[in-house]
């Protein structure tokens, strides 16, 4: 009986644990339909401020939902390491475009491939030393190899720094943001699913630059030779409606069907390009996506004057009859500035149409050097380019020696303050894509909350009933182990704030109708036991020694596999994989110690019989 | 209460029929995965998703209408048992401009009954690819694993057996989803992630299922001749049966309650696991014991027991 007292003690010490560990979630369950209760704003907001402390130790301690429940957004997102190797490279030449383009094309194909490794053996294949455009020519391939893997992963982890830096200003409670691989963040907001916001915030590489604009006839010289040519790039498929360049020709294309009465027949750049007589070059609003694209082409910036490109603004202009069109500027290619020099950043409304801007100030050596460049380039115009977009092109008046400067031409406030905290948070090292996204409602959320509820519910009523049904008083044993092992998984979940997701809910169902599976297993052995004329003792002795090496080998083999479902599986799925785990671990638990003391106890008094067994 | 009390089966004498019937599942299923392939979800095949709940009842067909005329390619269907709409397309861009697109041209066509945006999922087709990978390594790891576990506990005869029953199990519900797949507008039967999910599960189930047979034969068969294998198996097997049988059925009596109250979402899941709960109980019975007898008494070596 001592071995008995030590096993009690162990039951009770997890049951007490277990509801401690759960009691959070029910205070906080409780708190927070009490302030529904609450009819007016005032007293709501008073109940909140006097029980401010117990509501916000309930919320830190109580199970989280994922966000499959609660509502909110996953993402995926990977860092351009491509584009990090390009801008790392000197001497660019037709060769190393030729090559990065083939790299482009293999790393697409196989997507979890170290990308230096790929620019390395696509440089060897044309048997060209990297040194030729990286680093120092006395550098040998391999360490330049393991110089821009550095470099790559120096990038994902400011990557991960400057967008944390984001979603923090941008105030999301519990962010999760981890890396994946060499090139990837995961990145789960719960409570958000205003997507385009977050899109924006999330993807702006924020490289802001200042660049001279060319004079107006500079300008209409490029314009000249570049309109002639066509929408469609040449080596493009015939198909007209997917011609857009990679990163938005998917995007494109239901957008595209809206634009496909002129892209019948070979279009040129000309016919979706005006001029205003003030010498303003221009594009109407629905052909900005495409001009943009084209403006970026490598065969149309080969027309232009050396060291210039053409950038449209970033916010249309409106005509007289009220239609949108975007102005374009020629630009020097290589900035005056960059953003680099930014310290802080601030959304404000302009003084004279008291439209929202941001303005930013600058450290020491940008403040010098901005008092230099606008000292020099006084009458002309300098462009403030955010993400190859001009924002605004002021004509400098005088030197500005404090290191001001203001980004104006914001359409809204929310925007002006997105940008804000982009600005202060810096620019990331590369280009972001978002490779996965699942945004799931609040509303929907809910639906999934009862929906799991239910089957929770549901399912254990009915394996409870049927061990009753089937198994009579050692039925109702077998029901209490099942009890005690909910209560362990949810407030394992708790414990180790694991969210609860809709697939680990469904794992919970599915543990109730296997954590039986030991009790069976005994109980059918003590059935066969009696069945052979052995005492009730006896029997139950018998049972649960010979069940235990199969009862031992069944949970095992089932952790296994829940296990690997969570090394291996990816979000939601590892929700589920932890409660299996959990549940087949409490099983083992509440089948091998808690029914074996329960019946103990219980042989001492006259509870138990031979028939007790159904 | 009591289903079976005493039951003589001869399982062994019937094999060759139960062989039978499995190859004829085996096959068929093999050949529609062949033919038919099976209906990716986004997860495996990159897309988008996105659920659309109105605020009134509408047709089907009038919401797939209006899709395709704002340029939006792909398949409207009826999403649970409400007012919702599942609509599937290839779009992989920005989800913002699709959610415009499909919100601005609900509220033009259908001014007088709101909709909602529910749920939107996109998965590039990187990210799908490197899912699909993962989730075959997954598979492949956990077959490896139960192989070399039941080694250790049993014997590799025992353990090859048990693992073509798991493979026997995992290709037939396979072979039921690319059957059936597509078929049912309220159970898709799209192999996504949690498909995945369920093929371990039942991988492990189906273990399961047929380690406690092989424990009660490894038991009764210690120190016994060789001519009475094939009685202890059968009469093992028959002891066996009623544990077997009953938490089957509470595995999927709680399998039945997820198909019904945990919504569309977890559907295809619970079919999985239904048909994987029945196909393995089935298998440790009529295929993996027969198979270690087959084995046990054409290789003549006599079975080393390990283990408890």
């Amino acid at each position: 009986m001592k071995n008995n007292r030590f096993k009690l003690i162990l039951i009770a010490v997890v049951a007490l644990v277990s509801v401690w560990s759960i009691w959070p979630t029910y205070r906080d369950y409780a708190l927070t339909q009490k302030l529904k209760s609450i009819r007016s704003a005032e007293d709501s907001l008073k109940f909140a401020i006097d029980n401010r402390e117990a509501i916000e130790q309930a919320k830190d301690k109580s199970l989280k939902l994922g966000l499959d429940l609660r509502g909110g957004m996953h993402l995926v997102m990977e860092v351009d390491i491509l584009d990090l190797v390009e801008q790392k490279a000197w001497n660019k030449d037709a060769t190393f475009t030729r090559v990065m383009e083939s790299v482009k094309k293999e790393s697409a194909a196989e997507s979890n491939a170290n990308i230096v490794e790929l620019v390395a053996a696509g440089f060897k294949k044309e048997n060209i030393k990297l040194s030729r455009y990286f680093y120092d020519m006395r550098d040998s391939d391999q360490e330049i190899v393991s110089k821009l893997n550095g470099e790559a992963k120096d990038a994902l982890a400011r990557a991960k720094e400057i967008i944390r830096n984001r979603i923090d200003q941008y105030g999301v409670a519990e962010p999760v943001i981890q890396t994946q691989g060499s090139q990837r963040l995961v990145i789960e907001l719960s409570g958000v699913t205003d997507e385009a916001r977050v899109r924006r915030l999330l993807m702006g590489t924020a490289k802001l630059e200042f660049k001279l604009v060319k004079d107006p006839e500079t300008l209409l010289r490029a314009i000249q030779r570049v309109s002639g040519a066509p929408l469609v790039a040449p080596a493009a498929p015939a198909a007209p409606a997917v011609t857009a360049p990679a990163d938005s020709s998917m995007a494109a294309a239901p957008v595209a069907a809206a634009l496909q009465p002129a892209a019948a027949g070979v279009k040129k750049l000309s016919d979706v390009i005006g001029m205003m007589p003030n010498g303003q070059v221009f594009t109407p609003e629905y052909a900005r996506d495409q001009v943009t694209a084209v403006l970026n082409r490598p065969d149309v910036l080969a027309l232009l004057p050396q060291d210039t490109q053409l950038l449209l603004a970033a916010k249309p202009e409106l005509t007289a009859k009220g239609e949108k069109y975007f102005p374009i500027y020629l630009v020097q290619k290589t900035p005056e500035l960059t953003g680099g020099v930014i310290t802080e950043a601030k959304a404000t409304f302009s003084a004279q149409d008291n439209q929202p801007e941001a303005s930013m100030s600058m450290n020491d050596e940008g403040t010098s050097k901005w008092a230099r460049i606008t000292g020099a380039n006084i009458g002309k115009q300098i462009a403030i380019v955010l993400d190859g977009a001009v924002y605004s092109a002021p004509v400098v008046q005088s030197r500005i020696p404090s290191g001001n400067s203001v980004i104006n031409g914001i359409g809204s406030l929310e925007e002006a303050k997105d940008l804000e905290i982009i600005l202060k948070a810096g620019a990331l090292p590369a280009p972001v894509r978002i490779l996965e996204e699942r945004t799931v409602g609040p509303s929907l959320g809910a639906d999934y909350i009862r929906a799991g509820l239910f089957s929770l519910v549901w399912g254990f009523t009915a394996v409870a009933i049927f061990m009753i049904v089937y198994y009579n008083k050692a039925g109702i044993a077998a029901d209490l182990a099942l009890v005690l092992n909910i209560l362990v998984v949810i407030s394992v979940l708790a414990g180790f704030s694991a969210a609860l997701t809709l697939p680990g809910i469904a794992g919970i169902v599915l543990t109730m109708g296997m954590a039986v599976d030991a009790n069976v297993l005994i109980y059918e052995r003590v059935r066969e036991e009696l069945g052979e004329g052995k005492s009730l003792r006896m029997a139950i002795d018998a049972g649960y020694n010979r069940a235990f090496s199969s009862i031992l080998d069944s949970h095992v083999t089932t952790l296994a596999a829940a296990f690997l479902l969570y090394v291996y599986g990816v979000g939601p799925i590892q929700g589920f994989a932890v409660t299996l785990m959990i549940g087949t671990a409490a099983s083992l638990f509440t089948a091998i110690v808690v029914t074996r003391v329960l019946f103990d106890l219980l042989l001492g008094s006259k509870f138990m019989n031979e028939k007790s067994f159904g | 209460m009591r289903i079976f009390q005493k039951t003589n089966f001869n399982f062994i004498k019937h094999r060759k029929i139960a062989y039978a019937i499995s190859s004829i599942l085996l096959v068929a299923g093999l050949v529609s995965l062949f033919i038919r392939g099976l209906n990716y979800g986004i997860d495996f095949k990159g897309g988008s998703e996105v659920v659309i709940r109105f605020e009134k009842p509408v047709d089907v067909g009038a919401v797939r209408s209006i899709m395709e005329q704002a340029g939006v390619n792909g398949s409207v269907k009826q999403y649970g048992l409400d007012r919702s709409f599942l609509l599937k397309t290839d779009f992989q861009g920005d989800t913002s401009k699709l959610k415009a697109l499909i919100s601005n041209s609900l509220a033009s066509r259908l001014p007088d009954n709101a909709s909602q945006i529910l749920s939107v999922q996109a998965v590039g087709p990187s990210i799908a690819s490197d899912m699909k990978m993962s989730a075959l390594k997954a598979l492949a790891a956990a077959l490896v694993g139960i192989l070399l576990y039941v080694s250790v506990r049993f014997e590799f005869k025992f353990a090859t057996a048990g693992v073509v029953a798991i493979f026997h199990d995992v290709l037939t519900v396979l072979g039921l989803f690319s059957l059936l797949g597509g078929l049912f507008d309220f159970m898709p039967l799209e192999v996504d992630q949690s498909i995945i999910a369920a093929f371990l599960t039942i991988a492990g189930y189906s273990i399961t299922d047929t380690v406690v047979v092989y424990d009660r034969i490894r038991e009764r068969l210690r120190g016994q001749k060789p001519s009475d294998y094939e009685r202890i198996f059968n009469e093992s097997m028959n002891q066996t049966l009623s544990r077997t049988i009953i938490t089957s059925g509470t595995t999927m009596l709680s399998v039945i309650v997820l198909f019904i109250f945990a919504g569309p979402a977890i559907r295809s899941f619970a079919f999985a696991m239904f048909a994987g709960i029945l196909v393995g109980t089935y298998s440790s019975i009529f295929v993996a014991a027969p198979i270690v007898f087959d084995w046990q008494t054409r290789s003549k070596s006599p079975i080393k027991f390990r283990g408890a």
